[in-house]
């Protein structure tokens, strides 16, 4: 059958920020839906929202309060939200009660007084909250579903897009010819998580159009409902293909190492242990990324960007100038209960503002820590997702590690996540001739040719620098007691080109 | 708003629906309607129980200021009983019973700010009286102009 001559359904815009992605580009226009979920979980705040964004003075919302929060306390407490526009009051959006006719009346009372409403005024939007209380009282099932089909058939005619609000627990579910009649079925969830509350929104059912399946972590401010799609905003996104151009990490003799450099697009590890110059390393690689062209962002958890900023300085880094020259932007991410799609959606927003090339997160531990105790479980699978959007589009990224310093052991990574990087670089601190001194060594890199060697390095005050000859006379050396050999102290590197210092 | 703001707005509210309602009952005081058309728009957004509980408060605070308003009751709808009496003092140029009306509805209003803000309270108002201006303030934003 030809698709030709089929309906096109329009789409409203929610007006929750990242819900029009998830719902599939927007809401099915004249569509009968269902905003479910505990009390508390955001669903008036939800309509709200919806209404608006879509409420006109030709075609207003009609948003009808039953039983349950008073309506009072409703636009005094919803009043409070940045999108809330008591302009458009009551032109535009018209709060009628109906908690008398419920009351007194029966349901066929409140369906005569909806179509009165409806007919006056023509509206595009009509909202019941809470529904749920209104056929709490007791009716026959007959009853609510003849209510529920009238309501959603005269709704529909009417060109009205229409939400249902009503507090539903997770058992309830199955077999409700509720849902059953509903187009759309938005569901609320939020669960306590220790000491944080975790949020999250699911499209159970929407007809006519595809939504994004699965759990979407959502956030409730001053602004609203805003939601964070599992696919991070990137549904439709061109791929960025793979690409051969080696990103110096201003540091030669490791790029050497590198075969030239990291392969742009790369996810990165620097792993070690405290105090090994991961953080330096990851600021070098950020700040040659600049003075090259490529804009940067440092995610950075465990200190404020002004003190990552001075310990650069340190280091004879200039940060400051290029964040004011809009080439860097360092994100302190606000920790203890973020969501991984949070924080990609921060970083995203960064990425895309200064059309960033290069990322350092600083560090994975304190990622973790960051996130709330319930998305922690889901870590690995949010970074496997974070780290593909994020090199999809281009970006390479260089996260650090914290790893235990074993003396018997030589981990990359307390995360079991060497599989999402391509490339990984182990720094670890050695025991020699009564010194605690520093190795490097470039233990994978996908599609490149790397030095095998291990290199000492130390930290200066212009960085990392690595000194000038691959650590030939020791047996032993990843064990961190390495045991000396009566090999010549100093061969050849063989990276060394004729004509070229060893020494950075 | 301040209570004298309060009872300037009141006086433009009589005002407005002094021109509005010519050819109304003449035996209904303009106070009562103000007061009623205020209650039917209360009901409107936030119910009768919304509008009894907030007419109850707003009379039982203009009584502390007026207590001639002694008999003055709030019926279950929220519609004003007892304010005949009242009415019969204003006509015969009382000044404290005029005040009392003013009050009752003042105090409404003042209500309807403390919980709604002002952009919602104007809203309400516009509602009842369409045709008024309010152009002193920005409608848009519900702040001053």
């Amino acid at each position: 059958m030809s698709t030709q001559g089929k309906v096109t359904i329009h789409q409203l815009p929610t007006g929750v920020p990242g819900l029009d992605e998830i719902v599939g580009g927007g809401l099915p226009e004249f569509s009968f839906n269902i905003i479910a979920g505990a009390p508390g979980s955001g669903k008036t705040t939800l309509a709200h929202q919806f209404v608006f964004a879509n409420a006109t003075p030709d075609r207003p919302a009609l948003y009808f309060t039953v039983l349950g929060e008073s309506a009072i306390k409703m636009l005094r407490y919803q009043q409070q939200y940045t999108f809330f526009n008591p302009g458009k009051l009551p032109d535009s959006i018209r709060f009628i009660n109906l908690s008398q006719t419920v009351l007194e009346k029966d349901l066929s009372a409140v369906l005569e007084e909806i179509t009165r409403e409806v007919e006056k005024s023509n509206p595009a939007v009509v909202v019941v909250d809470s529904f749920r209380t209104m056929v709490r009282k007791p009716q026959n099932d007959m009853d609510l579903q003849s209510f529920i089909q009238l309501l959603s058939l005269f709704l529909a005619s009417w060109q009205a897009t229409t939400f249902l609000i009503g507090e539903y627990a997770e058992d309830e579910l199955r077999d409700n010819p509720i849902f059953t009649v509903a187009d759309g079925l938005i569901w609320l969830r939020q669960s306590a998580e220790r000491n944080s509350i975790v949020r999250k929104l699911q499209i159970v059912k929407l007809r006519g159009q595809a939504s994004v399946p699965g759990l979407h972590t959502f956030r409730i401010t001053e602004a609203g409902l805003q939601a964070f799609s599992r696919t991070f905003g990137l549904t439709g996104k061109r791929k960025h293909l793979p690409s051969e151009k080696r990103l110096s990490f201003g540091v030669p003799a490791l790029d050497k190492m590198l075969d030239g450099g990291i392969r742009e697009g790369d996810s990165v590890l620097v792993a070690g242990s405290s105090g090994t110059g991961k953080s330096v390393l990851a600021t070098q690689f950020i700040a040659e990324g600049i003075q090259q062209g490529d804009p940067g962002i440092v995610a950075v958890f465990e200190e404020r960007p002004q003190a990552y900023a001075e310990r650069a300085a340190s280091l004879g880094l200039d940060l400051n100038t290029p964040q004011k020259d809009g080439k860097l932007e360092i994100l302190y991410l606000r920790p203890l209960d973020l969501s991984v799609d949070e924080t990609m959606h921060s970083i995203l927003d960064a990425v895309q503002k200064i059309g960033a090339k290069r990322l350092v997160i600083d560090s994975l531990a304190g990622f973790e820590m960051a996130l709330s105790p319930g998305f922690r479980a889901d870590f690995r699978e949010s970074l496997y997702r974070m780290i593909f959007a994020l090199t999809g589009i281009g970006v390479t990224i260089l996260s650090t590690v914290e790893v235990d310093e074993s003396f018997t052991e030589f981990p990359f990574s307390t995360y079991s996540i060497s599989f999402l990087t391509d490339d990984i670089i182990r720094l670890r601190y050695v025991s020699i001739d009564g010194q605690l001194r520093k190795i490097m060594v470039v233990i994978k890199m996908r599609g490149g040719n790397h030095a095998k060697d291990i290199r000492e390095y130390e930290i200066t005050s212009t960085g990392v620098v690595i000194l000038g000859k691959r650590l030939t006379n020791y047996q032993g050396l990843i064990s961190g007691i390495p045991v000396h050999s009566n090999r010549p102290e100093e061969i050849k590197d063989p990276l060394d080109k004729p004509g070229t210092k060893s020494k950075d | 708003m301040t209570p004298p703001e309060l009872r300037d707005m009141v006086r433009r509210l009589l005002a407005y629906d002094a021109i509005a309602s010519k050819n109304s009952e003449p035996t209904e005081s303009a106070t009562l309607r103000v007061y009623e058309k205020l209650h039917q728009s209360i009901d409107a957004v936030a119910g009768a129980a919304a509008s009894y509980s907030l007419a109850s408060r707003a009379l039982a605070l203009a009584k502390e200021e007026v207590p001639s308003l002694g008999a003055a009751q709030v019926a279950a709808n929220g519609s004003i009983q007892g304010l005949s009496e009242f009415e019969t003092q204003i006509d015969n140029g009382m000044d404290q019973a005029d005040d009392g009306g003013i009050l009752l509805i003042g105090h409404l209003l003042g209500l309807l700010l403390i919980f709604l803000g002002e952009a919602l309270t104007l809203s309400l108002l516009r509602n009842a009286w369409p045709s008024a201006s309010f152009d002193d303030r920005d409608s848009e934003n519900g702040r001053k102009a």
